[in-house]
């Protein structure tokens, strides 16, 4: 097959079908082991619900394909996905990959033997692979459906040994696959950028995560990112005045400013909202938020039309849509 | 007034004299948390039941009374299935809270407060494991790899004494070196130490540096729980040590006056989950093999009763 489509969990679709897209969010979020909490439940009905209504909210601003990045091991549910992009019509692309190291089960970490070594790259890569090549897991049940996105994040103390091999195999699953790697950085993320290049990982196969955190911005990560090749997602769009982050009118007119520097091909936008929280706090962010409330901001300084377009609909398309070398 | 004699069993409580012949700290099958990520193990639910089934088929024809399973919360530990495994082959089967040891829990308790890892335990135990119905019968805790306890060890110990205290139900340890500062929470939770099995003191790896006649006089119990791991094995375990120096080292152990404070077992996996088990090795190894090692090292019937009914029924009863 030579025509340029992306993995979904319904299957691959047409590159050209995107549409609008939102690269980094969450459907169903459960921090690994919140499943075995006393005090939580779990009520498949109701989180069908929840997410079917802010799936369509998204559909109805304009969203067509959500990509949930949240990697293999923190809630991915690959039937209620299928069920749900059914039952929405929007796209939705599964992600494989894992991280930070805290978000690791012992399995990868302490392995039983003498003494305990965790795992190499190359051995998240082949777990990685498999998502794609074969099918996502559904643990000790079946696979289903094929991974559109590896994805894996350091931790922001700076990436530790595990981190580094999370990286790699992550980019060796994109050279294995034509899948792109999404990351977040730890405390560089130029440095983390250039782990999963060493791989020989084209850097137009790669998008940075978390680029709108104000130590990433102050030390120009977001341009040197963009220049090295990679994309450069400002994924925090709708989170105004925390700590970590630049407000909503600073991302805009870092937004504006990437154009200006001739990067509009490399610029991202999502938000990183969770459509149901399990073990963390909920973040109610409609999914809709970028496309309905901060584009309309950044045209208001200047964004123009075209720009929107290309970064809202051209350049996560060239990211998704599998390179097949 | 009387006290009642009750252990929680997957199927609903007993009173202690129907446990039988126990096997103290066993699983059905084990694996790391994320080995279900791992296509590598998957088993069919044929496989399972057909590895299963006649191990517990065969303890219970042995004379086998009681399973006790010490598979942590995130360790795979699968309550329905033990639930149908206990009421097919007539096995009673103790399941547990608690983790293996901080690097097997999850995430999400890793960073849990002693508080919530209590609450978690104790709904367990009075409540209810997820929606199972089915109440825990024993706290697992333990020392993560490496030899010391971590700050996440120690929050679960606390934990685990806080929930023991409250409810009655005994703890069961994964290894028993580094020892002094879980005493020493136990002894500040106010949990008496007869409530505690400290486990795995026969390991081949870790018995050097475990300190067995100390932990018996300050009143624990100690676990000889993995007879069978044997360097004799086609393919041993890193664990596993010489048959008769484990024989040796239990015989010397109980001639220093500690008979009543042990409790035996095999550790096997009937079905493993994420590794590959080890060949050969499984529950009935205690009929098998060890009670004939025991009974030709002139170990009379009373001491293997007292060793295998009586004393873990003294253990396991809940204590109010």
């Amino acid at each position: 097959m030579n025509s340029q489509t992306v993995n979904t969990v319904c299957g691959a679709v047409p590159a050209d079908d995107l549409g609008v897209v939102s690269v980094h969010e969450s459907l169903l979020s459960v921090v690994p082991g919140a499943e075995h909490a006393h005090d939580i439940t779990i009520d498949r009905a109701e989180i069908f619900q929840i997410l079917s209504r802010k799936l369509n909210d998204f559909r109805n601003h304009g969203g067509r394909t959500i990509v949930d990045s949240t990697g293999m091991f923190h809630g991915r549910d690959v039937r209620l996905y299928e069920a749900l992009s059914r039952g929405t019509g929007v796209h939705i692309v599964a992600s494989t990959g894992m991280g930070p190291e805290e978000m690791l089960g012992g399995y990868f970490l302490t392995p039983q033997t003498h003494p305990p070594r965790p795992w190499p790259a190359e051995k998240f890569a082949d777990l990685f692979t498999k998502e794609v090549t074969e099918g996502m897991v559904v643990p000790r049940v079946e696979r289903r459906g094929a991974a559109g996105l590896v994805a894996t994040a350091a931790n922001r103390e700076g990436m530790t040994a595990v981190e580094e091999s999370l990286f790699r195999g992550a980019a060796k699953t994109a050279l294995n696959t034509g899948i792109p790697v999404s990351l977040r950085y730890g405390g560089d993320a130029v440095h983390d950028l250039e782990v999963v290049l060493d791989e020989k990982l084209p850097a137009g196969r790669v998008v940075v995560g978390g680029l709108d955190r104000k130590d990433a911005v102050a030390a120009g990560a977001p341009l040197a990112v963009a220049r090295r090749g990679a994309y450069v997602a400002l994924d925090h769009v709708g989170l105004d005045g925390d700590d970590a982050h630049i407000t909503d009118r600073e991302r805009a007119s870092l937004v504006v400013d990437l154009v200006q520097a001739g990067q509009a091909e490399r610029i991202l936008l999502s938000s990183n909202a969770i459509g149901v929280a399990k073990g963390r706090p909920p973040y109610e962010l409609p999914y809709s938020y970028v496309s309905s409330t901060f584009v309309p901001m950044a045209k208001s300084q200047g964004l123009s039309d075209e720009d929107a377009r290309r970064i809202l609909i051209d350049n996560p398309r060239e990211l998704l849509t599998l390179d097949r070398g | 007034m009387r006290v009642l004699s009750r252990v929680n069993t997957v199927l609903g409580p007993i009173a202690a004299e129907e446990l039988g012949f126990v096997a103290i700290h066993e699983h059905i099958g084990y694996g790391m948390p994320g080995c279900e990520l791992d296509t590598k193990w998957w088993k069919s639910p044929e496989q399972r039941y057909e590895e299963t089934v006649p191990k517990l088929r065969k303890f219970h024809q042995y004379g086998g009374g009681t399973f006790v399973d010490v598979t942590g919360i995130c360790n795979g530990r699968d309550v329905d299935y033990y639930k149908s495994l206990s009421a097919k082959t007539g096995v009673h089967i103790v399941a547990c809270t608690g983790f293996v040891g901080g690097d097997t829990a999850l995430p999400f308790f890793a960073g849990a407060s002693v508080e919530y890892l209590a609450q978690q335990f104790i709904h367990e135990i009075t409540v209810g494991i997820g929606d199972t119905g089915s109440l825990a019968g024993v706290i697992k805790v333990g020392v993560s790899r490496g030899g010391r306890m971590t700050d996440l060890d120690k929050r679960i110990y606390r934990a685990a004494a806080k929930a023991a205290v409250a409810t009655g139900v005994p703890i069961m340890t994964h290894l028993a070196i580094d020892v002094e500062p879980a005493i020493e929470i136990f002894n500040e939770e106010g949990l008496a130490l007869d409530r505690i099995l400290f486990g795995h003191v026969d390991d081949g790896v870790n018995h050097q540096q475990t300190r067995d006649t100390w932990i018996a006089e300050q009143g624990g119990r100690l676990g000889f729980d993995t007879w069978g791991y044997e360097t004799e094995l086609e393919d041993p375990p890193f664990w596993a040590r010489p048959r008769k120096e484990r024989l040796e080292h239990f015989l010397r152990f109980i001639g220093q006056g500690y008979v009543d404070q042990v409790l035996l077992s095999a550790d096997a996996n009937c079905s493993p989950l994420g590794w590959p088990g080890v060949k050969g090795h499984t529950v009935n190894y205690i009929f098998e093999d060890l009670i004939p090692d025991l009974r030709d090292s002139g170990i009379d019937e009373a001491t293997i009763t007292k060793l295998f009914v009586d004393s873990p029924a003294g253990f396991l009863t809940l204590k109010n």
